[in-house]
């Protein structure tokens, strides 16, 4: 049971220490990086303690780790430099 | 050695039983829907030539607050499981109560953050601060997550129902603590994506 709360005390530093990064002046990439790595390492600590991912097999976890993680980022880096793109016409034909 | 093999499954891939696994499939597809979303507004964000700056449109100090409360009911809902798992119902009901408790606490505060946007003049379709697609992302985003927030208290209320008459399992416990660590998992990416980056 204590390593629940121990769980929960780690994940309350992380939020803190992110609310910290926000109101800090770090350099625009820096702070994005920062923050994503959090975020990731955060998620990464509920699924495997509170959700008890890790005492599960190797197939279960690699099909929910791999499923929402590989999804997920494909689904974003597909659409992304599309977006980028508006902001290269803007610059080259003016704003909209 | 096939595939099966090097992983270890063997005939068993996964091991365990079918309503977990079909909780583990639930949670994969709704995860893949919030990471839709969440690209759809990473696409929004990276294309609007004005969003707001979080930190004058929200108090994120009270945001916190909001994610404490559900980390802290995280906490409670594992306890609930390994108490559940070791037989001991009255401390299992306890728990699952204080974190049904703790997801009204979340959904009231989240209502009062919804009726203090409206009333600064945000909704779908527009908003006072900057790109309109801010609004529209903000109440999609934090609308979705709190409906299963919702979803969560109600199955929290129904087990914990349940668990008192002694007719919900240690297994039903575990299912229920399962999507509601899920609701959390979901937040952490909420709170950071849309509130602070």
């Amino acid at each position: 049971m204590r390593g629940y709360w121990a769980t929960w005390s780690v994940l309350l530093v992380f939020t803190v220490v992110m609310l910290w990064a926000d109101s800090a002046s770090l350099p625009r990439m820096a702070f994005v990086v920062f923050m994503l790595a959090a975020m990731l390492t955060k998620a990464s600590i509920i699924g495997a303690n509170f959700m008890h991912l890790t005492s599960e097999r190797v197939p279960l976890i690699t099909t929910v780790v791999v499923g929402l993680l590989v999804t997920g980022a494909i689904l974003y880096v597909l659409i992304v430099p599309d977006a980028a793109r508006i902001h290269e016409m803007a610059a080259r034909y003016g704003p909209r | 050695m096939d595939t099966v093999e090097r992983l270890a499954g063997g005939s068993y891939p996964f091991d365990v039983g079918w309503r977990k696994v079909m909780m583990w499939w639930f949670i994969v597809t709704d995860g893949l829907l919030f990471a839709g979303f969440l690209a759809s507004y990473g696409y929004a964000r990276i294309l609007a030539f004005h969003w707001p700056q979080q930190s004058g449109v929200f108090s994120l100090k009270y945001i916190a607050a909001m994610t404490f409360v559900l980390i802290t009911s995280s906490a409670t809902m594992a306890s609930a499981v390994q108490y559940a798992k070791d037989g001991k119902r009255s401390d299992a009901l306890k728990y699952v109560l204080l974190t049904a408790v703790g997801g009204f606490v979340f959904l009231g505060m989240q209502a009062y953050e919804w009726s203090h946007l409206i009333r600064e003049g945000a909704s779908l379709m527009k908003n006072p601060w900057g790109d309109a697609s801010f609004g529209s992302y903000f109440f999609l985003l934090t609308g979705f997550h709190g409906t299963h927030v919702l979803t969560g208290v109600i199955v929290l209320t129904t087990t914990a129902v349940r668990l008192g008459n002694g007719r919900t399992r240690p297994e039903g416990v575990e299912m229920a603590g399962l999507y509601w660590h899920f609701v959390d998992l979901v937040w952490v990416f909420i709170f950071t994506l849309f509130y602070l980056v």
